[in-house]
């Protein structure tokens, strides 16, 4: 047999299987090719190592927040494919200015109304960080007026499921399944498939968890009846949220006290699609509803990309403070009194987590920083 | 998901007709671009070297296979066009460094940014690999960074409209001429 060409020995290298047997037998017999193939498989683990870029690698992006820049790209005049040097990336605005809702309570209500919050402004919602909103009471009532939840339901109070009329159309939602009591923190895990760490060094005055709760995944759809206008009418919204987790924490050596110290929220983040109107449809219809509080109005839209941000409601009056855990921007919100502070981030794989209680921030952050 | 852009995408101008059949497609595409993205940008990123460079390459070709395959699903080789079409434009997008680099060398040198040593040499050492690349054939640069991010000897053949056995000899000539590249940079 004549020696075996370098293209046979190159797929020799890394598909052998499909190298005839022949040439095989003669490649083991003969120095010549022996040496030829060593070069040659060289020059492949060489470009290998250059080029190969792992499947799992972690630059390929968010794939939602991806397709929401395809859509609004494409929704630019000029559908030219311009070159790539020149195309700059409307990445989602830096978070400026951050803040969080206040306390226990605004943490674990915050994760709940912002599937709410997702569903009012954006046609496809994948929000890649959190960012806040002013919310005062006055602004609360206007909002409950015109969905017709009451400012309690808004924060995340509503039944499993349901539905309400609103102006423009319906408001439903439903849950797969029931809020449930687990045992453990590995049962919560494997019943939510949320890569959750329970925190292990807890502050001074923080007993063991008192309950350890899944939220079920939560669906919600906004039907708009043939009322709404600009380009919304007949348009359907779909909003899901969740499985998540939620442990509490008692105080330690409390002996009976059911007083909770510690609350950690762990969630899918919510993503939103539409089956017609775009993103800017909606919120510019939703925005422009009589009665929306025109200062709240103005802060949504300042948020930039309303695909990108998942806003958190703030309580007038907390203090508020802009850090990162893991790497994502934060939210930290501490009390008048300093007594009780929260935390809320949304992790690189998409997990929103909250973290707040009776504690100071120092506290929650250290306590943050383990969950995350 | 954005079906309303989709209608108006195949609609007239001025029109706003939605057509349920346009809808129905643009789910299709985004099927495709979920399906496709990873592996468009991988490629895209094994040229480039960064990131985000990689996934504005990924934007600009999908965008362009919108209005080529509107209906991924119809055509038996759309996962092949945007494979090629990564390579293609990730090259495009060095070889236009290599122009503004060469700008850059008649006007005064901006300093080099800071950094730990190692950073330093992985990103001069990715910097030689793109500057190799670019200075081979298209056809050689897009075989290798195809097969080497995943692509079968069957893919490769698929996507660049050759056969089988064509791969093997294109590959081991890229090889080559990509060794020659690097230790040429190195003597220069």
């Amino acid at each position: 047999m004549h020696h075996v060409p370098s293209p046979v020995l190159r797929r020799l290298a890394d598909d052998p299987l499909a190298v005839p047997d022949r040439a095989r037998r003669h490649v083991d017999g003969c120095s010549r090719c022996q040496a030829q193939r060593g070069k040659v498989a060289g020059d492949a683990a060489l470009a290998s190592h250059l080029l190969s870029v792992p499947s799992d690698f972690g630059g390929a992006g968010d794939v939602d927040l991806e397709w929401i820049m395809l859509n609004e790209r494409l929704r630019q005049p000029d559908l030219a494919t311009p070159p790539v040097t020149a195309h700059r990336r409307h990445l989602p605005l830096p978070v400026t200015r951050i803040s969080v809702g206040a306390g226990t309570a605004a943490v674990a209500a915050v994760i709940a109304a912002g599937v709410g919050a997702a569903a009012a402004l954006t046609t496809v919602f994948a929000p890649t960080h959190v960012a806040p909103v002013r919310v005062s009471n006055s602004d609360l009532q206007a909002i409950s007026s015109i969905t017709g939840l009451s400012p309690g339901e808004l924060s995340g109070g509503v039944s499993p499921s349901g539905s309400v009329p609103l102006r423009f159309g319906v408001l439903s939602w439903t849950t797969a399944g029931q809020l449930r009591q687990v045992s453990s923190v590995a049962q919560a895990r494997a019943l939510t498939h949320l890569a959750y760490a329970a925190p292990q060094a807890l502050p001074s005055g923080v007993g063991s968890p008192s309950s350890i709760e899944v939220l079920p995944r939560v669906s919600a759809t906004i039907s708009f009846g043939p009322s709404a206008s600009g380009g919304v009418a007949g348009s359907t919204l779909e909003i899901t949220a969740g499985p998540g987790i939620v442990v509490q924490y008692g105080a330690s050596g409390s002996g009976g006290s059911s007083l909770t110290t510690l609350v950690t929220v762990s969630m899918r983040r919510p993503l939103a699609s539409s089956t017609g109107a775009t993103a800017s449809e909606l919120e510019n219809f939703l925005l422009s509803q009589p009665g929306t509080p025109s200062g709240l109005a103005e802060q949504l839209k300042l948020l930039g990309n309303p695909g990108t941000v998942l806003p958190i409601p703030v309580p007038a009056g907390a203090s508020e403070q802009q850090l990162t855990i893991g790497g994502s921007p934060a939210v930290l919100v501490t009390d008048r009194t300093g007594a009780a502070s929260g935390v809320i981030w949304e992790s690189r794989d998409g997990i929103v987590h909250g973290v707040g209680g009776l504690l100071d921030s120092g506290d929650v952050l250290r306590v943050a920083r383990q969950v995350g | 998901m954005d079906a309303s852009f989709a209608a108006r995408l195949r609609s007239s101008p001025g029109s706003s007709t939605r057509s349920s059949v346009a809808q129905e497609s643009f789910a299709g595409f985004e099927q495709f671009f979920r399906e496709q993205y990873q592996v468009v940008v991988r490629i895209a990123f094994a040229v480039v070297g960064d990131a985000q460079l990689a996934q504005d390459v990924a934007q600009d070709v999908f965008v362009a296979a919108l209005s080529r395959f509107p209906d991924p699903a119809d055509s038996d080789h759309a996962d092949a066009w945007v494979r090629v079409a990564a390579a293609h434009t990730a090259l495009n997008a060095i070889r236009g460094e290599r122009r503004r680099q060469r700008r850059q060398q008649l006007s005064p040198a901006e300093p080099a940014p800071a950094g730990p040593e190692e950073k330093v040499l992985e990103r001069e050492s990715r910097a030689e690999v793109r500057r190799a690349l670019s200075r081979l054939p298209r056809r050689s640069a897009t075989v290798l960074v195809l097969r080497h991010n995943g692509l079968s000897y069957a893919e490769v053949a698929t996507a660049m409209n050759v056969t089988v056995g064509q791969v093997g000899t294109m590959l081991r000539r890229a090889e080559s001429a990509l060794r020659k590249e690097l230790a040429h940079a190195s003597r220069a």
